[in-house]
């Protein structure tokens, strides 16, 4: 499939820019004119796998994030990448609640929350490599 | 801005208006704030008012579990008011409905 448009972007691992990449994918899938509510899933899924990376693949220390979107007809790929930490082990990691961080008060629903509002998620992961998301949502109700 | 609070007082209660977006990066400033000022008043139940919330993440689960912690372990009840669609799927996704007062 040939795809529509695609955009790529790398950024700093700096909690503000959760925000930054939430809006930048955002209005990137904005011009294939897709619901209110897929854009909303979007925004979400976005800030968990930056929020991820800036938080467990960088621990909080300087990193670089990319993101690249592309765009096709009836969905959007989304690729979110840190030369971070990395998982140990994915499926544990994949399950909810499940957390490494307790002490930040986080949920240990970063994973699900993925899973459950795009269409497709795949998680690549080595320790002391980094991590990579790719998910995909539909952007045509079929 | 991205996010900020105000504050009422009602008898026991200490009711927060929360406004903007909760994250990450937005939660922990909440956090500090919402607590420190629940420290101050003379209140032991804490309302949080999303009604102008327009955007919450799984560490807006994590940051509305940790108030409830901090509140019931001082004997107070914690309450969510209003929040907007978006909102409430998140938090019915991670079943907070089912530990926390929903009045929508
Ligand atoms: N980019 C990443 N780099 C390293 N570890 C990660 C990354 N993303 C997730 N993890 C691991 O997977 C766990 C679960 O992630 P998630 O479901 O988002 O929950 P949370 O962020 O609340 O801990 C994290 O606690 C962390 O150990
Ligand atoms: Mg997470």
């Amino acid at each position: 499939m040939q795809p529509v448009n695609r955009m790529k972007t790398e950024f700093l691992s700096k909690s503000s820019n959760e925000a930054f990449a939430r809006v930048v994918a955002a209005s990137f899938v904005a011009q294939a004119d897709p619901s209110i509510d897929i854009l909303a899933d979007i925004r979400t899924a976005v800030s968990e796998a930056v929020t991820n990376a800036v938080i467990h693949g960088y621990e909080e220390k300087e990193g670089i994030i990319t993101m690249e979107c592309i765009l096709y007809q009836d969905h959007v790929e989304i690729i979110i990448e840190d030369h971070g930490k990395g998982i140990e082990d994915i499926e544990q990691a994949r399950m909810p609640l499940f957390t490494t961080r307790p002490d930040l008060e986080r949920s240990g629903m970063g994973f699900t929350v993925m899973e459950t509002f795009m269409d497709s998620l795949e998680i690549e992961s080595a320790p002391g490599k980094g991590t990579k998301i790719r998910m995909t949502k539909q952007l045509v109700y079929r | 801005m991205l996010m900020d609070v105000r504050f009422k007082r009602d008898g026991t209660a200490l009711i927060a208006y929360i406004e903007g977006e909760i994250d990450h990066h937005t939660s922990r400033i909440l956090r500090e704030r919402i607590d420190s000022k629940f420290i101050v008043e003379p209140v032991k139940n804490l309302i949080m008012d999303l009604s102008r919330v327009t955007f919450m993440d799984s560490a807006g689960i994590g940051f509305i579990l940790g108030r409830m912690k901090k509140v019931s372990s001082i004997g107070g009840e914690m309450s969510i008011r209003n929040p907007r669609p978006e909102i409430m799927k998140m938090l019915k996704m991670s079943h907070i409905d089912s530990l926390i007062k929903l009045d929508t």
